[in-house]
């Protein structure tokens, strides 16, 4: 009898052990953020006219997300433009603007501005105003360069496709154990061959919480690769072949149009 | 519909690209003209980098005035040897207006002096071509035939008495070689400042200063115009590497078409309709210029080379 008493007691015990170890355990294990991008490798073709990429992964359930699509950080050399004797509107000097990417598109799950604090946004490069802060620039001539001239810079950019953020544009799917989401991105042709990397940024309350990345890579393939290399390689033999195939086309369709009945 | 190209570094409609090549070839037929002048900024519209649209551009001059030189010498429109005069000095004249460039890039000068002399150079051959023109049509209505049994016509006053006067027979005038050399050199100056072929500028110096008949400096012009090209497309592919090779090709599919069509219907029209033609599209590029020089641009950031 008290032999029973005493193992109803120690499993008792074991059950309410059992039961604090579980309690304190998360319900469900959060999901840990991942990246994937398809297609990684872009090759750059006859008739390439941009790609479209897929960006897709897991991350914890509730977690803002934002995706960043950058080069690596360099010195970008423009010629600004002015207004000589008060009158005729053109190329002045050389501008340098130090420390900012070729390529830059964000995007995220909702307002970068109420997802992310300054603080984070500035750490990670998140936002044109953190562009802003982490770059200087320069005029070749020592004249100290306005700030509105990196307004100008991003307008330059913009236009050519090269810079681009855009907010609520990643489209998120909830489960049980965290959400998966996926972003579309329409990559310009634009952006020249080169490695890219596109990285994920997880935000709750405000902060950073994790992060993951993935690598592009654009190259030029086939024709436009060899032809680039026998321009930049061979330019002698290059320019030779351009002058004979422009001129034998041009006596070739005048030949064509004789024999068409064009006789002089 | 779209072609990436390899040294340009971006993506073009080729429909687009050879309907472009199709009018400016067009236009090279009729009136003996690279259409330099017309096609670099209009490359430069559709994404393409400035030096890179007028090293193309030279690339597929060579087509285009291949294509109408040949048209031109069945139709007995080539005087070679004025021809040969004239790319003598243009080729002088090239290599000193480059010089001329590099100093003044050096000084920070160069910007400006490209925009004034595209303005005055246009400006004044266009209206001086287009004025002339209208006379001359309003001429010819009054008495009309007498210009086709006009005698060769000799340079008059000191340019009679200049040394190594030459007959050129095909254009039925006589002038000093000197006149053709120098005024040749004179046009390689300005085609270097103003990074284009010339022939804009060397159509009016041959019908009115060496007073050649209009068709045959429509097929000089074209003979002179292939060989300057041929040297800058070397050149530019050889020094600068900005000779896009697809590009070019996709333009000149459309010029060398263009330039036959406009040889055939260069033959329909009378020399002087021609010239008032010529007149409104050079006055007409010159007011876009004028208008890019004076209103504010939207971006007030460029990438280096170009004009």
């Amino acid at each position: 009898m008290l032999r029973n008493k005493v193992s109803v007691n120690g499993l008792l015990a074991l059950l309410a052990g059992l039961f604090f170890i579980v309690a304190a355990l998360p319900a469900t294990p959060a999901q840990a953020l991942t990246c994937q991008v398809s297609p990684d490798d872009i090759p750059i073709n006859l008739f390439y006219n941009g790609a479209t990429l897929t960006v897709t992964g897991t991350s914890g359930p509730g977690d803002d997300l934002l995706v960043k699509i950058s080069s690596t950080t360099g010195d970008v050399h423009l010629k600004y433009k002015g207004k000589a004797s008060g009158l005729f509107w053109m190329k002045m000097g050389n501008m340098e603007f130090k420390n900012v990417p070729n390529v830059y598109m964000l995007y995220s799950t909702g307002s970068i501005e109420t997802m992310v604090d300054a603080a984070g946004r500035t750490a990670n490069v998140l936002g044109y105003d953190a562009l802003r802060a982490g770059s200087t620039m320069e005029r070749t001539d020592g004249v100290e360069v306005e700030a509105k001239w990196f307004d100008e810079y991003l307008k330059f950019k913009k236009a050519e496709n090269l810079y681009n953020v855009q907010e609520g544009t990643i489209v998120r799917r909830h489960g049980e154990t965290g959400d998966e989401y996926t972003l579309t991105v329409a990559w310009p042709f634009q952006a020249p061959p080169a490695n890219y990397t596109v990285e994920v940024f997880a935000v709750r309350d405000g902060q950073v919480v994790d992060r993951a990345s993935a690598p592009i890579t654009v190259e030029q393939a086939g024709v436009v690769k060899q032809l680039s290399g026998l321009a930049f390689n061979n330019p002698a033999v290059y320019g030779v072949l351009a002058v004979i195939i422009a001129m034998v086309a041009g006596f070739a369709v005048g030949a064509i149009f004789k024999k068409g009945g064009g006789s002089h | 519909m779209f072609m990436y190209l390899p040294i340009a570094l971006t993506s073009v409609n080729y429909l687009v690209v050879t309907g472009l090549g199709l009018a400016v070839g067009l236009l090279s037929g009729l009136f003996g003209v690279g259409g330099g002048f017309l096609m670099t900024p209009l490359l430069m519209m559709i994404g393409i980098p400035p030096t890179i649209a007028a090293a193309t551009d030279a690339n597929q001059i060579v087509a285009a005035s291949a294509s109408g030189t040949l048209a031109h010498w069945r139709l007995g429109n080539v005087d070679y040897k004025m021809g040969l005069y004239l790319l003598i000095g243009g080729f002088v004249g090239g290599a000193a207006g480059v010089q001329v460039i590099k100093i003044l890039r050096a000084t920070g000068g160069a910007d400006f002096l490209i925009k004034m002399t595209y303005v005055v150079m246009l400006g004044v051959v266009g209206s001086f071509m287009f004025v002339e023109s209208l006379n001359a049509m309003r001429k010819s209505k009054a008495n009309a035939g007498a210009s086709e049994a006009a005698p060769a016509k000799k340079s008059g006053g000191l340019l009679s008495k200049l040394p190594m006067q030459t007959v050129f027979e095909k254009s039925g005038v006589t002038h000093s070689a000197l006149l053709p050399l120098g005024l040749g050199t004179f046009v390689g100056v300005l085609a270097a400042i103003m990074g284009v072929g010339g022939g804009f500028l060397m159509v009016p110096v041959m019908i009115y200063l060496l007073r050649m008949p209009m068709h045959v400096v429509v097929g000089t012009s074209l003979f002179q115009i292939m060989f300057t090209c041929t040297e800058v497309t070397f050149l530019q592919a050889y020094s600068n590497r900005t000779v896009d090779f697809l590009l070019a090709l996709l333009l000149l599919i459309g010029s060398v078409f263009g330039a036959q069509i406009g040889t055939i219907l260069g033959r329909k029209l009378h020399g002087e309709q021609l010239k008032v033609l010529l007149s409104i599209i050079v006055l007409a590029v010159t007011v876009k210029i004028i208008l890019e020089l004076v209103m504010e641009p939207s971006l007030l950031l460029a990438y280096a080379g170009g004009h």
